[in-house]
Formats: C-alpha cells, sequence, structure tokens
C-alpha cells in the first residue's frame, strides 16, 4: 500500500481508498420502486374487486419490505466496493463473501466511458468503465456509481499521464474550453436516421407484432375494433384491396415506412442528441452524445489506431456516412457491441464524414482520399460465379412453385385460405398468390438472379486497397461498405489466407492483424502477387525476408496446388 | 505476372513427420464415431436398414478420403521458421493459411500437449499477439525442439521493449 502523497486538496485525493456514493442505492431503490410500488397496487386493485379485502392488505407493506430489503443488500453489497487511482495502479475491490480485488496498471489504460442514465441524473451519478487493451472482456473495471464530479476526474485523470507523477493535484481545473472541437451535432443530419433497409423492416416488425396479438386472442381484437368501428367485413375489404391493388399497396408500403422511419428517428434523437466530438488538450479523443442516458467516452489519442468510414447500402444511396474508430481498448464483449461503442458520428453527409475522419487522424490530407487500387478481373469472376449459383437456385425455387401452383386446386386454395385467415384479419396475401399467373414465379425468379449479378459487380467494385503515408487502407462491402484507414505503425503481423479457389485463379486475401478495433482487417481476393507487394510497402522489413521474387531460382512451395 | 511480384517462400522447416500419423489418428476419432452413429438404428430397426447403411457408407467413404488425403497434405503445407524479428508459419490444406508476427508484437508464448499429441512425443508452440486474429499455432514439433522454441522465443521477446500493441 504505497500510496503517494498528493499535495493537500480541499477534495479527497484519488490516491486514496474511496467508496462508490451512496446515493447509488437509493438511485438503485428509486428505480425498483417504480416498478414494484405500481404492481402492488395493481395488484391490491385486483383482489379488492375480486372481493378478498384481506388479502388486499398484503401486496403495499410487502412490496414496500422487499424495496426495504434490496436496499439493504444494495448498501452491504456498496459497502464492500472501493476503489482507488494510485501513480501506478487503478485497484478495486469488492464482494461481500467472496472477496474480489482487480488491479489494472494506469498505463494500459486505453479508455474511459462516462454513462448518465436518466434515473441516476436526479441523484447527480454516473458510470464509470475503464476499458484496458486486453482482448479478454473481462478485463474492464466499471464502477456503478460515483458522482459525476468523480467521474470526471478519473476521466481525466486516468488518460491524463503526461506527468507521470501520479494523479494531477489542481484537478479542479476544467478543460471545457480547452478542448479542440471536431464536430457538434447539426440537427439536419438526423434526416439521415431513417435512411437505412431497416426502416421498412421495422414498420414491417410493428405490424407483424400486432397481427401476432390479433392471432393470439384468436381474432377478437379485430372482430371488437371492426364493430366499433363499423368496418366492413374482411371479405369486402379483401375484394377491395384485389380490385384497387395499385393504390393500397403503396398507400401500405409507404404506411410501414412511416412508421419505421419514426422508431429510427427517436432512436437516432435519443443516441445522438448533445452530440459533440472533440481532442482535449492531451491529445484525448472525448465522445459526448445522448437525450435520456448520456455518455461520455473517452479514448487515449494514441490509442485512436485508425478509422472507419461506415456506408451501408440505404445510406450511401442518399450520401451519408457515418465514423468509427479503429481503437484499442474499446473492444466489448463481442463484435456487435464493440462496434456499438467505436461509433464516433450519427450518419452525416459524406463529404463531412471525410472531413472529421481526417481531423480525428490529424493528417492534412484524409487518409480515404487517395484511389484505390482495384482488385483483378478474378475477383469480378468468382463473385459472378456466386451470382451464378444463387441465380440458379432462384430459378430451381421458381420452376418448383411454378409446378405447385399448376397442381393447385381450388382445394388447396381453400385450405390456404384457411390458415392466412386464422393468422391475418386483411388474407389478401393467399388471394393475391391464387389471381397471380404461374409464370409470375419466373418473373420473380429470374429478377433475383439479375439482383445477384447486379450485387456482384457492387461488392466486385467496393474491392479497393491502397497506402497513405501513414496509413493503409481497405475497402469493401457491397451491403455495407467500410472504408478503414489503420495507422500502419499499428500492425502487428500478417495473415494470408488462400482458399483452394483462391489459388487456382492466383487470388488471395491479406489481412493485418492489430490489436486495435476488430483486429484483422483484410484486402479480400487481391491478387497474390499485389497483396503482398502492398503489406510489404506498408510495413517495411516485417514481410520481405519471407518473399521471394519469381526471377529468383524458387523454392517449390510447399503444397500449393490443389 | 510480372518478373518481380512478389512471391511468399515456405518457411524453412517441416514439421514433425510423427505429425502425420497424429493427423491420421485424430481424423479417425472422429470418422469412426460418425460412421457408426447411424449404424446403430440400421441394426435395431429393420425397415429403415438400407438407408441408414447407405448414409454410413457415404460418411465413412468420405471420413476415410479425408483421413488418408489429410495428413499428407497437411505435413506438406504446414510448416514454420523463427528468424531474430519474426515469427513465419504456414498451416491447413484445403484452405491454407500464412501468417507473419514480429518479435516485438509477441505478448505470451506457450508450448501445450494434447493426451493425443503426448503419445506420439509431439508438442504445439502457441504465440498470442495482442490481435484478435488468434494465435500462432505452430503444431505437431517434436516435444524437446518445441521447448527449445519457446525458450527462444521467450527470451527474444523479453529482450524486445514495447508493450506489445
Amino acid at each position: 500500500m504505497t500510496t503517494v502523497q498528493p499535495p493537500p486538496t480541499d477534495r479527497t485525493p484519488l490516491g486514496d481508498w474511496q467508496g462508490i456514493h451512496p446515493l447509488s442505492v437509493w438511485a438503485d431503490t428509486a428505480v425498483g420502486a417504480v416498478f414494484i410500488v405500481p404492481t402492488a397496487i395493481i395488484g391490491t386493485v385486483v383482489l379488492v374487486v375480486l372481493g378478498h379485502p384481506w388479502w388486499a392488505v398484503a401486496p403495499l407493506p410487502g412490496a414496500l419490505a422487499l424495496i426495504a430489503g434490496l436496499t439493504a443488500v444494495d448498501m452491504v453489497i456498496l459497502r464492500a466496493i472501493s476503489y482507488r487511482v494510485t501513480d501506478e495502479r487503478m485497484e478495486m475491490r469488492s464482494g461481500v463473501f467472496a472477496k474480489t480485488y482487480r488491479s489494472v496498471p494506469r498505463e494500459r489504460v486505453r479508455s474511459v466511458d462516462v454513462a448518465a442514465p436518466l434515473y441516476t441524473r436526479p441523484f447527480g451519478l454516473c458510470s464509470v468503465t475503464i476499458g484496458t487493451g486486453e482482448q479478454a472482456g473481462s478485463d474492464r473495471l466499471k464502477l456503478q456509481f460515483v458522482t459525476v464530479a468523480q467521474g470526471e476526474r478519473l476521466r481525466r485523470e486516468l488518460l491524463h499521464r503526461a506527468g507521470a507523477g501520479g494523479p494531477t493535484p489542481e484537478g479542479a481545473e476544467t478543460d471545457e474550453t480547452t478542448g479542440l472541437e471536431l464536430a457538434r451535432l447539426d440537427p439536419r443530419w438526423f434526416s439521415y436516421a431513417p435512411a437505412t433497409t431497416a426502416t421498412l423492416g421495422i414498420g414491417i416488425g410493428a405490424i407483424a407484432a400486432l397481427i401476432g396479438a390479433n392471432a393470439q386472442s384468436e381474432g377478437w381484437i379485430y372482430r371488437w375494433i371492426s364493430e366499433q368501428a363499423g368496418l366492413p367485413s374482411t371479405a369486402e375489404i379483401g375484394s377491395f384491396v384485389m380490385t384497387r391493388a395499385l393504390v393500397v399497396v403503396p398507400l401500405s408500403l409507404l404506411t410501414l415506412l412511416v412508421s419505421g422511419a419514426v422508431v429510427l428517428l427517436a432512436v437516432a434523437v435519443e443516441t445522438w442528441w448533445d452530440y459533440r466530438l472533440t481532442r482535449e488538450g492531451d491529445g484525448t479523443v472525448r465522445l459526448r452524445r445522448g437525450l435520456l442516458t448520456s455518455v461520455s467516452l473517452s479514448v487515449e489519442g494514441r490509442r485512436l489506431n485508425g478509422v472507419t468510414l461506415h456506408e451501408p447500402f440505404v445510406l450511401r444511396a442518399v450520401g451519408g456516412a457515418a465514423v468509427r474508430a479503429v481503437a484499442t481498448g474499446l473492444s466489448a464483449g463481442d463484435d456487435e457491441k464493440t462496434q456499438a461503442k467505436s461509433r464516433l458520428s450519427p450518419a452525416m453527409p459524406r463529404a463531412r464524414a471525410r472531413t472529421l475522419a481526417a481531423d480525428l487522424m490529424r493528417t492534412p490530407e484524409s487518409p480515404l482520399d487517395p484511389p484505390l487500387t482495384p482488385h483483378p478481373r478474378a475477383a469480378l469472376r468468382r463473385r459472378f460465379v456466386r451470382a451464378g449459383w444463387a441465380a440458379v437456385a432462384g430459378l430451381v425455387v421458381a420452376g418448383t412453385l411454378t409446378w405447385l401452383h399448376s397442381l393447385a386446386t381450388a382445394a388447396w386454395w381453400e385450405v390456404a385460405h384457411g390458415i392466412e385467415e386464422e393468422l391475418n384479419p386483411l388474407p389478401v396475401a393467399t388471394y393475391a398468390v391464387e389471381s397471380a399467373p404461374a409464370w409470375g414465379w419466373w418473373v420473380l425468379g429470374a429478377a433475383f438472379g439479375a439482383m445477384a449479378f447486379w450485387y456482384a459487380f457492387g461488392s466486385y467494385r467496393a474491392l479497393g486497397h491502397g497506402l497513405h503515408p501513414r496509413y493503409l487502407v481497405v475497402r469493401q462491402g457491397m451491403a455495407v461498405r467500410d472504408t478503414v484507414a489503420l495507422e500502419r505503425s499499428a500492425v502487428i503481423g500478417w495473415r494470408i489466407t488462400r482458399s483452394p479457389f483462391q489459388r487456382r485463379v492466383g487470388l488471395a486475401s491479406v489481412s493485418a492483424t492489430t490489436a486495435a478495433g476488430e483486429g484483422v482487417y483484410t484486402a479480400t481476393d487481391v491478387g497474390l502477387g499485389q497483396g503482398l507487394a502492398w503489406a510489404e510497402e506498408a510495413v517495411p522489413d516485417l514481410l520481405t525476408e519471407f518473399l521471394e521474387r519469381d526471377t529468383g531460382p524458387g523454392v517449390e512451395s510447399g503444397g500449393g496446388r490443389g | 505476372m510480372s518478373t518481380d511480384t512478389p512471391r511468399l517462400r515456405p518457411p524453412q522447416h517441416r514439421v514433425d513427420p510423427r505429425a502425420v500419423r497424429w493427423w491420421t489418428t485424430r481424423s479417425l476419432a472422429v470418422t469412426v464415431p460418425l460412421t457408426v452413429i447411424p449404424v446403430v438404428p440400421a441394426l435395431i430397426w429393420e425397415p429403415v436398414r438400407p438407408w441408414f447403411l447407405i448414409a454410413a457408407a457415404v460418411i465413412g467413404g468420405l471420413g476415410l478420403l479425408i483421413t488418408v488425403v489429410m495428413p499428407r497434405w497437411r505435413y506438406r503445407v504446414h510448416r514454420w521458421e523463427v528468424t531474430d524479428t519474426a515469427v513465419y508459419t504456414s498451416s491447413g490444406w484445403l484452405w491454407q493459411e500464412w501468417r507473419v508476427a514480429p518479435m516485438s508484437r509477441i505478448q505470451t508464448v506457450d508450448t501445450e500437449r494434447g493426451p493425443l499429441q503426448r503419445a506420439f512425443g509431439l508438442s504445439s508452440v502457441t504465440v498470442t499477439t495482442a490481435s484478435a486474429a488468434g494465435p500462432i499455432e505452430i503444431a505437431g514439433l517434436d516435444h524437446a525442439l518445441a521447448t527449445r522454441v519457446a525458450d527462444r522465443l521467450t527470451e527474444t521477446t523479453q529482450a524486445v521493449p514495447g508493450d506489445a500493441t
């Protein structure tokens, strides 16, 4: 316990053991009460209505006892938690019966994540998550909850080691003004929020949930609504829809889109409200955002090893893009969480995103700007072959369905209508299929095949790799196009993989491995020689001694044929 | 391709020839149970016998083919090399992989011996870096050699400064 003696301040020095703030127990209690008390009240009312007045006395006192018990337990657990920050380490003790002691060297702290969910804000509390560079997700410390001032202090001091002389004494200084602002929310950016393939899906999901609830109730919800509203019978609506398909189909699609857009817009506003991205005086990049849960994430400057320009298909089509970090210490349990944590910007205009990426990397010329080398035509042929298989599969399915369609008799359709009426209050789908001509399936199959080839071409065009003086750049993806710029000095190895098909046509997938972000960034289906030359140039000396040029005598490659 | 396109040269050393027997045994250990599973219902239940026997034959045939081809193929591909500055390996058979990791980025070096490897006097050397791409593994080395390689790697990595990220 060799604590340093920090200069005396009016506040608890960080070098001493400190507890979690006692108010956090009350925050938990308040949340518990919000859920438990109304339940108890409903229980009381129900018991009274059902004619058990004596039993009705039980729920409320019971609920209060439960809350009191939980609070007491919480308090015991909380008392056991303490943490301290010394010169070298951040330490944390917890556990009532099974004692845990965690200690993280301060030089390994890569990110500090301060979050204040809505229910802790009245108490002036926030949670602090400290990320280290370990790949194992377990090596993270979470303090739940400390005061906002403590959180802010932890955030600043854990990442600030310039002096290496322990906790900075004048911790009271506020950095708000010294930070360089890289980006600030422009409310117009919210218009990009619904530009995802999920928009229609979420709308369909909402409608499907309604239909599902109706089916659960064996249709009485819909019957009740239609009685109240005086709607015509389902058969009448069905025939109405079928006669005016040209009006009704676009209208219902529009409804789906609008409901999806509303949901996504709400999510975007909650996530990105008050978005600010700044570079603090010590090089730390700090992200602040959130309406209900305000989040502050800080990444040490030199741990930010690159950026990703993230362009999902629909967003790309409307000229938008988002910026993500490629940083060490931002990894969470799995890839999806890692990606969620690495978001540095909402969807914004592409040009703005490129500028932001360049600002983040502190390079005069954006690493995303130089033209990328396209991959060999063989990569396109591979994609066309795959599209060909998909098209064949599509046509086989279409043929089978046409055959079934021609077999189907009136009796079959009766059964199908019956099933759909059970599930769907507006049973028009099977009627539509019945009245459609049999060759309609072939049209669908052919359209699917054409789509597959279009997709193949798009995903070939997305492939590219290049070099910037400080960064290597790879780009790929049709459904989601990611352009990744990774610091060349952050590459910690190479991985070259070749499938039998790639070996036959001289292709390879060349991946740079790194501690940052997703860990591997791949130039897919690059020409073997092309990819190796790129890798060699990107990180000089690492690969050189393992390469040979075709001019030399050459050793027989070990089993390079299949 | 032009004359100065680079190619990967294979790493210097092959793995131990006993690895072929190890891979064969490992493959059999998967193939045999998989083949036996459909045979059991075939013996018990008369009506489905032909179908299950056909399934067993297909699985057994494929498994046997893999058991014969895979170990020899792997033996031609699996190679390794440790230089003063890097570790370089190649592995796989149908799908092949080459890995390079510089000494300065190596985090841990382990030797591992599964029960099966031990039966053949073999060991694996596992080299981890900070990347999520997974460790580099040199499987099927002679046990004594594996220990020497691991020792050398540990010595070299300790001599190189840095926190390996």
